[in-house]
């Protein structure tokens, strides 16, 4: 983003008009919802397998519910990655990332942002296309079978699971190789210091 | 003895990247949509969701346990300055704390949901409203770490090696 538009906003040492960044806090729910509902839709599929393992732990275990949870967390992570996504645009739009340094995967800052926000569409529009495949496995096609999801299904999240590993790691590059948004790092590129700008008694005593 | 561990990298890592931010995915996540959950099924009473409730914390004690190794590990090399102490160490009491209260509001809802898995009593839900209320805090505190401190990113390590933050 040119740095004259930036210039018209008020903001932090993080380049941001706050002082933690939205979207990666939006990220714990998209990856831990997306990521443990297909881990339940295994359980229940693998489920004759680890009825006994229930049995030894004392667990009362329904192999539907292992289906309802791999419902209800795939429609959450449907939905709340709609804000994860458009969180992420706010950021990135403000991004200024430490220039002229490349990262463990040999990238380039822009390269990395780039990468970073196609594949958060991509990743968006894949966890949507999975939630409507996954809806229609619970109520139209298997709706009175006792194996609610199909393989080419779990194969398919598994696939996404990869795919966000890399694209995780690109995130995590961009914050803690590029400081993007990280106050310590825009500090010390600025020549300043985090000590004593960061202390817990200028960020109004909190700890 | 230093000889025998594995060479740190630019994060002040023996691996990659961070993992504890990773793991702790599945604790936020589970502990925040089994919290709803119950919300939900309790005015709505759908009870299906109390079943998805319970399955997300069970999940989410497993993994605060893992998540606490990692956070221990990751606080262990990251050196923190001056500014970023008193952070980083309530950060680890409150999750060290984290990990017994989560525990132990699993082992009451398992006792619930074996007496009668199609209700839910008023107290354990203000309980999980308050557990909601802990982990925003201590979402917060690990924000301030990386995002305010930047422990672990390159700049900073390099800031510390260099001896120009301590």
């Amino acid at each position: 983003m040119n740095p004259d538009l930036i210039e018209q906003l008020q903001l932090g040492a993080n380049d941001l008009p706050y002082q933690i960044p939205i979207h990666p806090n939006l990220v714990h729910l998209t990856l831990g919802l997306f990521i443990v509902s297909v881990g339940f839709d295994i359980v229940g599929v693998l489920f004759p397998l680890e009825k006994p393992v229930f049995k030894l732990l004392a667990i009362p275990a329904t192999r539907s519910n292992f289906f309802d949870v791999g419902w209800y967390n795939m429609l959450a992570a449907a939905i709340i990655t709609f804000f994860t996504v458009a969180a992420g645009f706010y950021e990135i739009m403000l991004a200024q990332p430490v220039a002229g340094v490349e990262s463990a995967w040999g990238l380039k800052a822009m390269e990395t942002m780039l990468w970073h926000g196609v594949g958060g569409v991509v990743l968006l529009l894949l966890i949507v296309a999975m939630t409507v495949w996954r809806g229609f496995q619970r109520f139209v096609w298997n709706r009175d079978r006792a194996r609610q999801v199909q393989w080419a299904y779990l194969f398919a999240g598994l696939g996404i699971f990869a795919m966000m590993f890399v694209h995780g790691t690109l995130g995590a590059q961009l914050a803690a190789e590029f400081g993007v948004h990280i106050s310590a790092d825009r500090l010390l590129e600025m020549g300043q210091d985090p000590n004593s700008l960061l202390q817990p008694s200028l960020r109004g005593g909190q700890p | 003895m230093f000889e025998y561990l594995p060479p740190l990298n630019d994060h002040n890592l023996p691996y990659p990247d961070t993992m504890h931010p990773i793991v702790v995915h599945f604790v936020i996540a589970m502990v925040l949509f089994s919290v709803l959950c119950d919300v939900i099924a309790y005015f709505t009473r759908n009870v299906r969701l109390y079943e998805v409730s319970w399955w997300n914390l069970c999940f989410a004690t497993v993994s605060i346990f893992i998540a606490v190794i990692f956070g221990q590990v990751e606080a262990g090399l990251a050196e923190p300055y001056t500014a970023a102490e008193t952070t980083l160490n309530l950060h680890t009491l409150i999750g060290w704390s984290l990990s017994g209260i989560i525990a132990a509001i699993t082992g009451w809802r398992y006792i619930l949901r074996s007496r009668d898995p199609k209700t839910l009593p008023a107290p354990f839900l203000g309980v999980g409203v308050l557990l909601v209320g802990l982990v925003f805090f201590q979402v917060y505190l690990g924000d301030l770490l990386v995002w305010v401190y930047g422990l672990h990113t390159v700049p900073v390590v390099e800031a510390t090696r260099e001896g120009i933050l301590q």
